[in-house]
Order: C-alpha cells, then sequence, then structure tokens
C-alpha cells in the first residue's frame, strides 16, 4: 500500500506535510520527516502529543483512555493515530514549537596535520565563534562531519574521532587514498590555518545507551575513527557494560597502535580487545583472520544478546550480518558502511 | 516491570501500572527493576537501622545514604541502571556496616531475616533474575491488592520524605529524628505488614514526620537565602550567553551564580526554580536575569530553543531530546545514560559550555510576574488580608498546588483559576501553576489576586498561612474559607497529601485522577475518614466549595 498523505497545520497556520504509511502512526512518521513534535511516552499514555483530526479517516491504536478527550470524535494521541485517508490535523500551537533539524554549516581553521598509524592522517580542526551556532562541537560520538574543500564544491564525509567538547575541537582520522581528490588536497597543499567549511554533525551511527546488552565494536582501518569516540564516550561516562573491540588489519603494521588501547582501557577497565590480521607475519601470536572471523568466534563464547556497532565496507558487514542471522540469539547489528 | 509510582501511569481497564519494556516516564525495565531491588535493600538498611536508632547508635551515613537513595527512585529522576548497580553494590555495603554495628550492640539477637538478610548479585544479568523478590505487587496473592496499595503508600510517601529531606540536608539542615522515622518505616514495609489499620497508622505517621521535614527545608532556604520577599521576576530574555537551571535545588542555583560572578554569563531559572528569585541571597547576584520556560512537561521543546547549557538539579528530567543531549547536565540525584552529570558541586564545564554555546542573540521585550508570597510575606498583611475577608472583598480562598504534567485532564487547574470568582484569592504552589500564572488576574484591595506561595517543596508555608489565618479567626483549618486544589503528579505529592491528612485538614480537593495503587476500598477510606474528594468540572468544584459542600 502506498503511503498516504500527513498535513500538519500548527496553530499559526503552518502546514507541513509529509508521507506517512497507514501501518505507521502520525508521530513517528512526522519524525522521519524530520518534524519533531511534542511527545514523551509514545505509548498512547502520557498525553503530550495530543491533537485534533480536522479531515480524513484516521484509526487510533490503544492508549490510555485518562491521556485523551472522549468528548471529541476528533481528537487523536498522534503516537497511536493511524491515517486511513489522506489526513489534515490541526496542532495545538505554533510552528515554533515544532522542531526541525537542521544540519548546522560552519567555518573551521585547521589546528594540526599530522600523519597516523599507516597510510591514515589525523586532521584536527576548530570550529570558528559564530553567533547563531556558538563555538562548541556538539555532536554524538559515532556522527560524522562534511568537509569542503576549500575554492571548491568537493565534500567529503568523515566520522569525528573525538568527543564532543566545548573548545570547538574536531578529529578527524582520514586514509590517505592515491589520486582522491579530498587526499590529494590533503597531501599536497592542506596546512594549518587553513580555513575550510563543515556541515554536520549527520549520521545515525551512534550508541544507544539504554540499551542494557553487552557491547561488541568491530572495525578496521579508518573505520575505527566512530568506534574511538564511542568508546572514548563510554569512558568518560565511566560505562560499566561490558565492552569489546575487535579491530581487523590486513598486516600487523596496520593495527591500533599499543598505545591507544592502554589509553581507552584506563577509562573503560572492562574493556576487552581482539586484534585481527587476516595476512599476518610469521611472528603473529594473535587472532588470524578477518575482523567477521574474529567477532565469529568472540560470539561463540557470548551467552547474552550482544549490541554489535559495526563500521567498515558493505563486505565486512554483510558478513557480519550473515554471522549474526546464523547465531540466532537476537544480536542486533548497528552499522555505518564505508 | 511494575511501576505505578506516579499519576501518568498507564491505566487500562484490567488497572494501573506500567508492566511493559518502558514506563510512561521513559524509564527501562532495567533500571525500574534496579530500582526496586534498591528500595528492597533500603528496607534491609532500615531494619538495623531502626534498631541502631533504638539504641542510640544511629549511623548518620547510612540516613544520608538512605534519603538520597530513595530520592533516586523517584520520577523523574534518575534513569541512569549503570548508577543503579553502583548504588546496589554501596548499599550492600552500609547494610553490612550497620549489620556488624548492630550485632556488637546486640550480640544475643539472632540475625535479622527479610530484606536485611539480601545479598544482592554482583553482574546485571543476575541482578535482574533476583528482581521479582523486590517487586512493589510482590505477595499479592497472598494479601491482596489493599494491602499491596497500602504498602505503596508507605513506600511513595517515605519516597517524598526522603526527597524533602534530601533538599534540607544538602544545606547542611538534619535532625536525628527525621532518620528514625524513615528507618522506623523502611523497617515496617521489611516485614511484609498486613494490617490495613497499622499500614494506615504509619502513613499518617510519615505525613506527621513530613510536617517537621517540610519545616526543617524550610528553615534550611530561608536560613540560607534569607526570607522570600514579593519579588518581580522577568519571564523573556535578555541578549548574551546563558544557563538555565531547572528542578528544585536551590543549592545548586547558588554554586551556579557563584561559578558565573564576574561573567556576563546570564542565569536564567526554569520550573520550580522560579521561586528562588524570592530569596534575599540568590536574587542579590546581578547574573540572575530571570525565568525561562514553564513547567517541566515543556522541556523538550523549552530546552531546546534555549541557546546555552541546561542543569536538571532534582526532579523532573524527561528524555533529553537529541538536540540539546549534548549540553544538558544533571546534578545530584538526578541522572540519565549519556548525559554528563556533575557529582561534586563544580559548575565549570558548565559555564565553559555557556561560553561556547550561542546565547540569546536579541534582548526580547520585557515581561515580568511576581512571585515571593510566602508565609513571611503573606502574613505581614495579614491584617489587611482579615480584614478585605471580613468587610466581604474576599469571598474565599482557593490554593492550587501541586505538579503539572501534560494529561488534558489537567485543563481542570486552568478552568479553575480563570473561573474562580473576582473576589476571590488564588494561592499557588508547586509547577501546576504555569498553566496560568501569566496571565493577570486582578487585585483585591491592593492585593495582587494571585499569590505564588513557591514551589512544593514550600508546602510548610503553605501549612503556616493556613494555620495563621485559622488563628487569627478563632477557628480551626477546616473552618476557614479556603479550599485546597491539589494537582499530583510524583511522590513528593504523596508525602504532602499525608501531612494533609495528618494535620487533619479535610476536603482536599485531588486530581487529576486519583493514585493507581490505591484500590476504590482504600480511597473509600480516604473519602470517608479525611474527606479527599477526587476532582469534578471546576466550575461545580468551585461552586460547591463557595457553598462550603464537604465530603
Amino acid at each position: 500500500m502506498s503511503a498516504l498523505e500527513v498535513t500538519l497545520v500548527t496553530r499559526d497556520g503552518e502546514r507541513l506535510q509529509f508521507p506517512c504509511a497507514a501501518t505507521d502512526n502520525v508521530l513517528r512518521a512526522a519524525e522521519t520527516a524530520g518534524y519533531f513534535l511534542p511527545a514523551m511516552c509514545h505509548e498512547g499514555t502520557c498525553g503530550l502529543c495530543h491533537a485534533r483530526v480536522a479531515a480524513g479517516a484516521f484509526e487510533m491504536g490503544a492508549h490510555s483512555p485518562s491521556a485523551l478527550s472522549t468528548k471529541d470524535a476528533a481528537a487523536v494521541l498522534l503516537c497511536r493515530c493511524h491515517p486511513r485517508d489522506n489526513l489534515t490535523v490541526d496542532l495545538p500551537y505554533n510552528r515554533s514549537q515544532v522542531l526541525r533539524h537542521r544540519v548546522p554549516v560552519r567555518e573551521a581553521v585547521i589546528e594540526s596535520l599530522t600523519p597516523a598509524w599507516h597510510g591514515a592522517v589525523s586532521l584536527s580542526l576548530r570550529l570558528q565563534p559564530d553567533p547563531e551556532t556558538g563555538s562548541a562541537a556538539e555532536f554524538s560520538p559515532g556522527q560524522f562531519m562534511e568537509l569542503t574543500i576549500p575554492g571548491t564544491e568537493i565534500r567529503r564525509a568523515y566520522s569525528l574521532a573525538n568527543l564532543p567538547n566545548w573548545e570547538g575541537r574536531l578529529d578527524f582520522l582520514i586514509r590517505l587514498h592515491p589520486g582522491g581528490a579530498f587526499s590529494t588536497w590533503l597531501a599536497e597543499q592542506a596546512k594549518p590555518g587553513d580555513k575550510l567549511t563543515v556541515r554536520g554533525p549527520s549520521g545515525a551511527f551512534v550508541l544507544d545507551e539504554l540499551s542494557a546488552r553487552p557491547r561488541c565494536f568491530v572495525g578496521g582501518g579508518c573505520g575505527l575513527a566512530p568506534i574511538l569516540s564511542m568508546l572514548r564516550h563510554l569512558g568518560e561516562f565511566q560505562d560499566s557494560q561490558p565492552t569489546h573491540l575487535i579491530f581487523g588489519a590486513n598486516r600487523e603494521a596496520e593495527l591500533l597502535p599499543e598505545q591507544e588501547v592502554e589509553t581507552l582501557r584506563a577509562s573503560l577497565p572492562q574493556l576487552g580487545v581482539t586484534l585481527a590480521v587476516s595476512q599476518p607475519g610469521s611472528g603473529w601470536d594473535g587472532f588470524t583472520g578477518t575482523a567477521p572471523a574474529a567477532l565469529e568466534a568472540w560470539l561463540a563464547e557470548a551467552t547474552e544478546a550482544i549490541d554489535i556497532y559495526a563500521c567498515g565496507p558493505p563486505k565486512m558487514l554483510e558478513a557480519i550480518n550473515a554471522i549474526v542471522d546464523q547465531r540466532g540469539r537476537g544480536d542486533r547489528v548497528i552499522a555505518e558502511q564505508l | 516491570m511494575f511501576c505505578y509510582q506516579c499519576e501518568q501511569t498507564t491505566r487500562t481497564d484490567l488497572g494501573g501500572g506500567c508492566a511493559t519494556q518502558k514506563g510512561v516516564c521513559g524509564k527501562d525495565e532495567t533500571t525500574a527493576d534496579l530500582q526496586d531491588l534498591l528500595i528492597y535493600q533500603l528496607k534491609g538498611i532500615g531494619q538495623y537501622s531502626y534498631r541502631l536508632h533504638q539504641l542510640g547508635q544511629a549511623d548518620a551515613a547510612a540516613d544520608e545514604f538512605i534519603r538520597y537513595a530513595l530520592f533516586t527512585t523517584l520520577t523523574n529522576v534518575n534513569f541512569n541502571r549503570a548508577r543503579f548497580v553502583e548504588l546496589i553494590a554501596q548499599a550492600a555495603q552500609v547494610r553490612d556496616r550497620l549489620r556488624a554495628a548492630y550485632e556488637a550492640a546486640s550480640p544475643e539477637t539472632p540475625r535479622l531475616g527479610g530484606p536485611a538478610a539480601f545479598a544482592p548479585a554482583t553482574a546485571l544479568p543476575d541482578l535482574l533474575k533476583q528482581a521479582n523478590i523486590a517487586s512493589v505487587r510482590a505477595g499479592a496473592d497472598l494479601v491482596g491488592d489493599d494491602v499491596i496499595g497500602l504498602r505503596a503508600l508507605v513506600l511513595y510517601g517515605l519516597k517524598g520524605v526522603a526527597a524533602y529531606a534530601h533538599h534540607a540536608e544538602v544545606l547542611g539542615y538534619t535532625k536525628p529524628e527525621v532518620g528514625a522515622g524513615l528507618a522506623k518505616a523502611l523497617d515496617l514495609l521489611a516485614g511484609e505488614p498486613a494490617d490495613i489499620n497499622v499500614l494506615l497508622t504509619e502513613a499518617l505517621a510519615l505525613g506527621t514526620l513530613n510536617y517537621a521535614v517540610m519545616e526543617l527545608l524550610d528553615a534550611a532556604n530561608t536560613g540560607t537565602y534569607g526570607i522570600p520577599a514579593p519579588t518581580s521576576v522577568r519571564t523573556t530574555p535578555v541578549a548574551g550567553k546563558s544557563i538555565l537551571v531547572s528542578g528544585h535545588d536551590l543549592r545548586d542555583l547558588h554554586a551556579i551564580l557563584e561559578a558565573v560572578k564576574g561573567t556576563d554569563v546570564k542565569v536564567y531559572t526554569h520550573g520550580e526554580l522560579l521561586p528562588a528569585h524570592s530569596y534575599p541571597k540568590l536574587a542579590a547576584y546581578p547574573n540572575l536575569a530571570g525565568n525561562y520556560g514553564t513547567a517541566w512537561q515543556n522541556q523538550q521543546l523549552e530546552f531546546a530553543a534555549f541557546p546555552g547549557p541546561i542543569v536538571m538539579t532534582s526532579n523532573c528530567l524527561i528524555e533529553p531530546q537529541p538536540a540539546y543531549r549534548n549540553r544538558i547536565f544533571t546534578a545530584g540525584p538526578v541522572g540519565w545514560p549519556g548525559v554528563r552529570h556533575i557529582a561534586d558541586g563544580n559548575f565549570s564545564q558548565v559555564v565553559q559550555a555557556a561560553q561556547a554555546l550561542p546565547g540569546f542573540s536579541e534582548t526580547a521585550s520585557e515581561k515580568k510576574i511576581l512571585v515571593g508570597f510566602g508565609r513571611h510575606a503573606v502574613l505581614s498583611v495579614a491584617g489587611q488580608v482579615i480584614e478585605a475577608v471580613q468587610s466581604g472583598a474576599v469571598k474565599h480562598f482557593f490554593l492550587i498546588g501541586g505538579c503539572d504534567g501534560a494529561a488534558p485532564g489537567r485543563n481542570y487547574y486552568t478552568d479553575f483559576a480563570e473561573k474562580a470568582p473576582k473576589d476571590t484569592v488564588l494561592l499557588t504552589l508547586g509547577c501546576g501553576k504555569f498553566r496560568f500564572n501569566m496571565e493577570d488576574h486582578g487585585t483585591i484591595g491592593g492585593i495582587p489576586r494571585l499569590l505564588d506561595i513557591g514551589q512544593c517543596n514550600d508546602s510548610y508555608s503553605a501549612v503556616q498561612i493556613a494555620l495563621a489565618l485559622a488563628n487569627a479567626f478563632k477557628c480551626g483549618v477546616n473552618d476557614l474559607p479556603l479550599s485546597l486544589v491539589v494537582s499530583w503528579f510524583e511522590q513528593k505529592a504523596v508525602a504532602v497529601l499525608l501531612t494533609l491528612l495528618a494535620l487533619g485538614v479535610r476536603n482536599v480537593r485531588l486530581g487529576p485522577s486519583l493514585p493507581a495503587f490505591l484500590t476504590p476500598a482504600v480511597l473509600g477510606v480516604l473519602v470517608d475518614k479525611f474527606g479527599v474528594q477526587p476532582i469534578n468540572n471546576a466550575e461545580a468544584d468551585i461552586a460547591a466549595s463557595l457553598a462550603r459542600a464537604s465530603a
């Protein structure tokens, strides 16, 4: 069934339109479309998302009788309102009370550009103070920013590796691809003091901190950047849930330096780490194989359902999904494709 | 998970209670179960603490732990399961210490059983397997819903008393009898009482204890920050960097004002901190710029629109939206997973955040409201008030007190304030007032018709005003031209209701819905014995109040 059209009309007359499948509810469809309406329980109980249908057929799902006026047949809770027709709904508040997710565009200056491990560079930017957005680096660990090469329209998205901070610092771990536009600019032209435009934060590869499950992070190469940010965040908040990191590389030289692992462990003592090398030299005594193979071995010992946070190429993510399906324990894969 | 401690709990034909993976407030199943376990342990600590109090060997640190831990389990306070895992481990240590002290003092006594003997697991999955023993409905099949509901009434009253006592304690005001009273109630609950009269008596004893605690809190607030005085508070923003402080905790607000001293960062109060402006020692800070926003249930919109950091010092926190999750901080008993927590009273990073965030770009046109009619201010014009009643200029007083919330039934309180005749005075208390306090309600003989007494934490002040008027008119509180219209939401309101009942105040109108944990039979007792009345509709209730109709 194709999606129906929902029109929300704010008290001050603005019309917000978006599609909503008959199986979906109006509140969730609005959020998918980027409109965040006042809401709390999302379960038909608190009454915060009440509104009034002006036109169109709808069906109300299960909800608490105390949350909704029974005197008005057109009164609905948006979290329980399923359209059966194109709907027009009157909202009891003004447009200014509907949050719209907008991605900020700001200026930043290169603070440092240094070689990281094996063919990658560490790029550190500082946001320029702006009257509208201030100077803080606000993002959720795991999110990315789009960087524009100065004087061009060329934009590339890179995950943030550091933590949100009030100094406005944005740290990236970028692998240089020979011939790549951004890589070439970074390698040949970029220098501290250069200004560039950053757009973000964006992305839904973020921690589900309400989940009580053990967490396993799987990444390799620059897929580590968002995972590093997440692990640093868990460390900063002294998270106590079981946490494991699987870092995959082709050769030992591409592995995460031991010192990085120790720094993470200092703030996250429960962190278990598997370094997996698929083509190791003769002296390697760690896990031999790919990151998904290391995950499979680690999951074989796990008794609970796991939240797996994976960042890597499509092939790696496909392999992880196959392993999880095979295991059949209800593990959840939260992934970012590189 | 099973939780029915607040007003907005899920209600179905089968009864009230949040029993799915997540409660209406946003508390998940794991956190709810861990909170139940912590409460169960606190009952065990209460068993030892009560006995040590009787022996004159009270452990003040254990009493403090009980108050803080109970406070964390109030509605909309702490959602961070990791914090509860820590508190459960700490509770086991506190219990062990008290057990050792008690057994040293009474070597002949056999070891206590029940919650006092509970050994919590260390790993989270094992802890969750133990949670059934601690459910608020444990034993329902044996003792029935009336008893379970009354045990819940005692427990929720306890939580409210503990929260008020904690607020007083952080300002350095404690009394050993508060610790003893809380321990006694916990000890009683540990014994799984099934006698309805015993439970009702304990509920009223907690009401009496809460009266003493409210007095202590009043002394703490006025002793530390001065006597509240009528104060005009700006409710629109001023250009510049800004911090928003919500919750109830005056000490945290004071610490933030100290932290911004000498900067141009402006501090705004939110929700229940509005009355803070009436304390002279807080109002004296030039950085205290005004109040921003309204009651707790509107925080997602108000916080998202606020251009600076936000500090939540106590309840009511609801799930921080992505729009402001990075710039909201919790303090004291409050917590949310992944939200920065300030445990040591050092708010310097909040100031740093304020400097980095944009702040208000322009000054809005000035709007003000009047607050600060606590007992001192009202009683200073007692002569005028009495004269106004005697001359007929004031026909009646309505105390519209308690919490706000999202349910549409709460429109009743707005209707009540709007429809109350112009020759009546509206006294407000708590955050329910935000539904109508921005309107101009006029004056009677130069006295504003709407007098805000303060936070829900200032209920003592309201009771003192009522007692003083009763004294002046040489009658009882129930004979005064005064009606109490109470909106409840969380457990502090339960404690205040128990105080009113313990003081013999009758005919309290309670809404928007009655507690889900009380069965019709127990509610019947409250109606018969204390005249507690569910709200009806505003016009009918106003008319009944003016006619002094009672239940």
